[in-house]
């Protein structure tokens, strides 16, 4: 191995800074959802609460909870968003990553002349996300998909599947094609010799692949927000709701849904760290 | 265990709709036992044969036969033929018992059995201790070893192996290739090898098949394929260096026959005995160590030296005759002439090589007419 190489004093003060406003937003998030109603706006702003609270974390479940404060009206409790984000983060992350799995096999090992591949696959990215919310829209509504987790889990799935196949193909194409060719040799089918053997020495990459995607439909907002009104509901959509017109925003009780919500991209994140800039460069950075 | 003989037919295979011809044709037939090395620089269709023998690629057209029974649409699986890839292709994420055994449970064989036959393998290969350990942390040569065992488990009709040597550093290659020689002899499988590596193909095939763009140029027994190259690609690849190639023709002056290049001549009379000589243009192979330094104006032909480069106890010595690079195989004993210093070549007349320039085959010089010799098959 490699000995780190030392920073020079500036390098460190540059990395100092970025760390600062990096983690300063998690800070005060995480310290405005134990403050109480009346810190959240108070000038001078309270960097640390004299007196901590764990009310803006109970109005989440229970939204009458905040009242107790002279602060009024949360309609509705947090508990259909976060259930909504678990169907719907879980359900297209898995359908994702399967179809991206198969996707990633067929181009990394089959299609290696098609040079319009990437161009295609990456094209859906390509767009503003806003650009392609209306007609979406209007083509849900036309086929009855809006407000209903098949058509919110669908766009998931298609907005995050580029990403998936290109992660993953990375990964395939770091293995020897020879070791599927070995097993067809042996007896396997071409599908059968990609299950047993490609498969599992990609796991690592897989487990990769499923956290990142999670983590891009855990935090998507837009489509959730154009394509729900009142039977499904998710983490996103639910903190824009904290910005009422009766109580105005709600700082406390949004950064506590926040806190809860970013709990478990960062076990995800921990575990997945060292693959991240793979995800994000659509798998360019090898490790 | 059965020892099929194995045909190819013709074979051919294109790549882009014809546009790259990978394997041009070929035909060739080895017998049973028998272990031939298919012996070509890189990209010369070595691999894509042995690939299409083995059914991972389906040929163009042409046909492949084992114990005279066309195997051409018979899936890859089914064919009883083992392949060892160059980059041993060894399952890591599972241990070697699990990598040993891997084709017998796909072949559904009884746990005994297979316990029973990877035992042996491993016993044959010395990789019994390490059975339980998982592929990844094996070293090269034992991951070879692996990669050969996992085939021989399955007790192949024939043998392929793609280079399995190449990735390994020097000293584990000779010690590998020991033990591929054990093996081919305990075993006495077929074995088709392909190698760029002549030494390789020299020290363990019965025949060579050398190969260039696509086609199969000669079939030889590896004692007499240096000897007697069949072609001129042949007679320019083997060797290190390779042989002298002297482009020229005959001539005949005064009851004499010489051999005219640009800048030399050569008295072949007392050499040849050839009751008609080819008119066109020839080329003289001259091995280097059929040539000799000798003194200024006893030589038969004259040039600079470029370069000397001594190897253990050989030196090769280049000589620029008439802008073409000469080596010239020399004892390293000897004191080496310097870099500039003009110098003598004397050519041992008894082992020339000639070849007809328009075809590349041999032309074969003790013979008491011309004769084209056609590649062995």
């Amino acid at each position: 191995m490699t000995e780190p190489k030392k920073l020079t004093r500036l390098q460190a003060i540059i990395l100092l800074v970025a760390l600062i406003l990096t983690l300063f937003p998690i800070f005060w998030i995480v310290m405005t959802a134990i403050k109480p109603p009346t810190d959240w706006n108070a000038s001078p702003a309270i960097w640390i609460p004299s007196e901590p609270t764990l009310i803006n974390f109970k109005t989440l479940f229970d939204p009458d909870a905040i009242r107790a404060y002279g602060v009024g009206g949360v309609s509705q409790a947090a508990t259909s968003a976060v259930i909504g984000s678990i169907i719907a983060s879980v359900t297209a992350t898995l359908l994702s990553v399967s179809i991206g799995l198969f996707s990633a096999i067929g181009i990394s090992r089959y299609a290696k002349n098609s040079k319009w591949t990437p161009l295609v696959i990456l094209s859906g990215r390509m767009f503003i996300p806003a650009a392609i919310a209306v007609p979406f829209v209007i083509i849900f509504s036309n086929i009855g998909l809006t407000d209903t987790y098949t058509g919110l889990i669908a766009i998931y799935v298609a907005i995050t599947l580029p990403f998936s196949t290109w992660m993953l193909k990375s990964f395939v194409d770091d293995l020897p094609r020879e070791i599927e060719e070995a097993a067809m040799i042996d007896g396997k089918s071409r599908l059968a010799a990609h299950l047993t053997v490609t498969i599992p020495l990609i796991k690592g990459g897989l487990f990769a692949t499923t956290m990142f995607i999670f983590i891009l439909n855990w935090s998507e907002f837009l489509f959730a927000l154009v394509l729900s009104y009142s039977n499904i509901n998710t983490i996103p959509v639910q903190l824009a709701k904290y910005v009422t017109a009766t109580a105005g925003t709600l700082y406390g009780v949004q950064a506590a849904l926040a806190v809860l919500a970013m709990l478990p991209l960062i076990v995800v994140g921990y575990f997945i760290q060292s693959h991240l800039a793979r995800g994000m460069t659509f798998g360019a950075i090898k490790q | 265990m059965s020892k099929p003989k194995l045909e190819l037919v013709a074979l051919r295979k294109e790549y882009d709709n014809g546009a790259v011809v990978a394997v041009d044709d070929i035909d060739l037939t080895i017998s049973a036992g028998e272990t031939i090395a298919l012996l070509g620089s890189s990209g010369c269709g070595k691999s894509t044969t042995l690939n299409m023998i083995v059914g991972l690629e389906q040929p163009t057209s042409g046909d492949i036969h084992v114990d005279g029974q066309s195997v051409v649409k018979i899936p890859a699986g089914k064919r009883n033929i083992g392949l060892v890839f160059q980059d041993y292709a060894v399952f890591t994420s599972m241990t070697v018992y699990k990598n040993l055994a891997f084709g017998l449970e796909i072949r559904k064989k009884p746990r005994r059995e297979i316990s029973k036959a990877v035992f042996e393998v491993a016993e044959l290969l010395g990789i019994t201790e390490r059975l339980k350990i998982p592929a990844r942390e094996l070293g090269g040569s034992e991951l070879q070893r692996v990669a050969i065992g996992r085939t021989l488990v399955t007790k192949p009709d024939i043998l392929l192996l793609d280079e399995p040597l190449s990735n390994l550093e020097a000293e584990s290659r000779l010690a590998m290739r020991r033990e591929l020689r054990r093996l081919q002899q305990e075993i006495g499988l077929t074995i088709i090898y392909v190698t760029h590596d002549q030494i390789e193909a020299l020290s363990l095939a019965n025949k060579i098949a050398v190969m260039n763009a696509g086609k199969i140029v000669q079939v030889e027994l590896t004692t007499e394929i240096c000897r007697r190259p069949g072609h001129v690609f042949v007679a320019g690849f083997l060797g290190s260096p390779p042989m002298n190639l002297f482009q020229g023709r005959f001539k005949h002056h005064a009851d004499q026959l010489y051999f005219e290049h640009g800048v030399f001549s050569l008295n072949l009379s007392s050499t040849l005995n050839l009751v008609s000589i080819p008119s066109g243009r020839v080329i003289l192979g001259v091995g280097p160590e059929s040539l000799r330094l000798v003194s200024p104006g006893s030589g038969d032909a004259s040039g600079l030296v470029s370069r000397v480069e001594t190897m253990g106890s050989e030196r090769v010595i280049t000589v620029e005759i008439g802008g073409q690079a000469v080596h010239i195989l020399d004892s390293a004993a000897v004191l080496p002439p310097r870099t500039e210093e003009a110098v003598d070549i004397a050519f041992d007349l008894n082992t020339l090589h000639i070849f007809d320039a328009d075809s590349n085959l041999r032309i074969d010089l003790h013979e008491t007419k011309v004769d084209h010799c056609e590649p062995a098959n």
